[in-house]
């Protein structure tokens, strides 16, 4: 795709020193990717390759692994990047709600469904989504009780024990 | 067995409460999705994916399917009414169906996209079960060399469909292979890059990494984007199309269920590419071209037809000879490969069940999709008051909460949010998850084929070009690269016209989407340029426009 389609309307173009820029972090992809290969193909090895006729455990990941590194390679030195979307200030609520799901998931380990469930649901609809609140209490506890019926009452599913079945007595 | 026996089979098995239930959820599911923006079919088909573990694998395949298909016909209606298409291939339908809604004939353009889509559907259907069980029949005999040709091939022709860098997407197929390595080695019991982490041992598990790259990657990558959807508050009227408009469309609806039918059965084939060939072929067989683009019923009722015809005929060449053509259907190929059950040459004997119980839930849910849309199109359409945050919020819980209960294991919530966070950056450095999946998905199957291969011929590489079937498809495949090297120059300039307003709405998850420019090598290609040029370039994108149908 072209990288100017983003509709989100934040600045796209920048200043030219800071396009300058971009040309050159926009290779940090393949790179990994390349860095990527190359570790893979090492551990093929150390696997063992064995003989054609005879195919080590390392054979097969080491032929996809110099496929790997061979595309990774040419797209660090070719890749035109025209393909790559603008960061934008949306960026910053995406990384936010990559985290807010990491934390969603320790919760829900220590504190059971019910409770870490509610407060997700509250900050997404909340701060991502921009409900009132009104909206968001609302579709946060009625989320969470339709979710807990359907995945513990009826699919049985054994969530971790949290606060609230210790408060139901389940 | 004979077919006509399988096909009593079949219905008796998919008429039976469950299995009807699930064929109705499904094409429901599907209808709702394609008209929802921001979700597609790829994405809700991973969202579902923990359950179908709950019930049984021809139920769960008859979801997965209904849910396909029925976003086929879901797509249309944001396509008409908001030139906005709710999944990748009804992208083709805003041309003219969104100009015929401008003109006040929203209705007739919805119905007819129905009917098309019911009749492609049928036809596809019959000539699944004509064409099944032979294509099986000459499966048995392919060997492993085969296999790996045929794998080579699907994973190729997906890579060449996609859209801009076919390089990117050789890389993220390899990087899908080198992914299915991960865990014990089949053969010799190897720990490979599992870091001395139990949990790896049996490899990562494929529904985490599909949820993570689809479902959380799309959903996030849609959540940067703030389009506001207008909701649409008039009343559609004269759903029925008139006689003129079915005189008009039925040569249309015709070509367009055997074109749709042979495109999806080729690796690589599907909604997109369907419906743009058909598109193209309509043109250019129309006295009067210049009327496309402009709300020719023949422009909405080809390509949805097609699109339809091929997201049915799509599963020929997963259940005869266990390789998906597409990205969704590599998802199905994972959900099935799950329940134990491995599509392939022998399904039609050894699981009958499944093989003509999901082709009879297909007559049953072109039906009920029918029936639900003619009647109900202005229910659907008030789902386009569900707003993008709401809907983000309740999907990632449901995917988190999903991935979770398929192996009561914290540790896949964590692969689904590692992936979810690879699938975004993925997406915003334009390289395709499409490729990765598949790959991954028939990863497995290669390597083995592979192996065996080599035990085979004693290690001689030779194996796999002088043995005619896998010879000729791997000449094919030199054939692809061939071509798309040296019109890659001209694929460029076609990607070049599109209208970016067109693209942009549609690839909110449908990573197929981009497909919408479709590369050499397939049936659809040649008609692109035709296709691309006669979009409409009025008005800047589907969010700004105005409600049809208040005249």
């Amino acid at each position: 795709m072209h990288g100017s389609t983003s509709a989100s309307g934040a600045p796209t173009e920048g200043t030219a020193d800071r396009g300058h820029r971009w040309r050159q972090l926009h290779r940090i992809a393949p790179l990994l990717l390349l860095v990527l290969g190359v570790a893979a193909i090492i551990g093929s090895r150390q696997l063992g390759l064995g003989e054609l006729t005879a195919p080590g455990p390392g054979l097969w990941p080491f032929i996809v692994s110099l496929l790997l590194t061979g595309t990774a390679a040419v797209l660090v030195l070719i890749d035109p990047a025209e393909d790559y979307e603008p960061w934008t200030r949306g960026t910053i609520r995406i990384i936010a709600g990559l985290v807010s799901l990491g934390v969603f998931i320790l919760l829900f380990q220590t504190f059971g469904f019910v409770v870490s469930a509610f407060l997700m649901l509250v900050l997404w609809l909340r701060v991502f989504g921009g409900e009132s609140w009104r909206w968001t209490l609302g579709l946060a506890v009625g989320g969470t009780a339709v979710m807990y019926l359907l995945f513990v009452e009826l699919l049985g599913v054994p969530f971790p024990e949290g606060l609230v079945d210790a408060v139901i007595g389940g | 067995m004979d077919s006509w026996d399988g096909i009593l089979q079949g219905f008796s098995v998919a008429l039976t409460p469950t299995n009807l239930l699930y064929v109705f959820f499904g094409v429901l599911i599907g209808t709702v999705i394609g008209v929802l923006p921001g979700l597609g079919p790829t994405a809700s088909i991973a969202l579902l994916l923990p359950i179908t573990y709950t019930v049984e694998p021809v139920t769960a395949i008859i979801l997965l399917a209904g849910i396909y298909y029925g976003s086929m016909y879901g797509g249309t209606i944001t396509s008409v009414l908001l030139r906005l298409p709710g999944e990748a291939a009804s992208v083709v339908t805003t041309f003219d169906g969104y100009q015929m809604a401008k003109q006040g004939r929203a209705g007739p353009a919805l119905g007819i996209a129905a009917i098309g889509s019911y009749i492609g559907g049928t036809v596809s259907v019959i000539g699944m079960i004509l064409l099944a069980p032979p294509l099986a029949d000459l499966a048995v005999s392919f060997g492993p060399p085969e296999y790996v040709a045929l794998t080579i091939l699907g994973i190729l022709l997906v890579t060449y469909l996609g859209t801009g860098s076919v390089l990117k997407s050789l890389c993220m197929a390899a990087l899908g292979l080198l992914l299915a390595t991960i865990g014990l080695d089949p053969i010799t019991g190897t720990a490979r890059f599992t870091f001395g982490e139990v949990a790896l041992f049996n490899g990562l598990d494929f529904v985490a990494v599909a949820m993570g790259l689809f479902g959380v990657g799309e959903i996030l990558h849609s959540l940067e984007r703030t389009d506001k959807v207008q909701a649409v508050t008039s009343k559609i009227k004269g759903i029925w199309p008139t006689r003129k408009d079915f005189r008009d469309s039925s040569g249309a609806i015709g070509r367009g269920s055997l074109l749709g039918f042979v495109i999806g059965v080729l690796p690589g084939g599907g909604g997109v590419v369907s419906s743009l060939a058909s598109y193209a072929m309509e043109k250019r067989r129309a006295k009067d071209p210049s009327r496309f683009g402009k709300g020719a019923i023949e422009g909405v009722a080809g390509p949805e037809t097609a699109n339809n015809a091929s997201s049915t005929s799509a599963f020929i060449p997963l259940l005869t000879l266990g390789i998906p053509p597409n990205v969704v259907l590599a998802l199905i190929f994972g959900a099935l490969i799950q329940q134990n059950i491995t599509p392939g040459p022998q399904l039609i004997e050894q699981e009958p069940e499944i093989f003509w119980g999901v082709i009879a839930s297909m007559v049953i849910g072109n039906m009920m999709l029918l029936a639900l849309n003619i009647p109900l199109v202005g229910v659907f359409v008030q789902m386009l008051r569900v707003r993008a945050g709401i809907l983000a919020a309740f999907a990632l819980l449901v995917t988190m909460v999903g991935v979770f209960s398929v192996n009561n294991n914290a540790f896949d919530m964590w692969v689904v949010l590692g992936f979810g966070v690879i699938g975004w950056l993925m997406k915003k450095t334009g390289f395709e998850p499409g490729p990765l999946v598949l790959a991954f998905v028939l990863g497995s199957i290669l390597e083995r084929a592979f192996r065996q291969s080599m035990l085979l011929s004693g290690g001689d590489l030779d194996i796999f070009v002088t043995r005619p079937i896998s010879g000729g498809m791997f000449a094919f495949m030199a054939l692809i690269i061939i071509v798309s090297a040296i019109t890659s120059r001209r694929r460029k300039a076609v990607f070049g016209r599109v209208d970016p307003a067109d693209v942009d709405e549609t690839d909110e998850s449908a990573p197929d989407a981009d497909r919408q420019v479709t590369a050499e090598g397939s049936p659809g290609a040649d008609s692109t340029t035709d296709t691309t040029a006669g979009t409409p370039t009025d008005g800047p994108s589907g969010s700004t426009s105005t409600t049809p149908g208040e005249r």
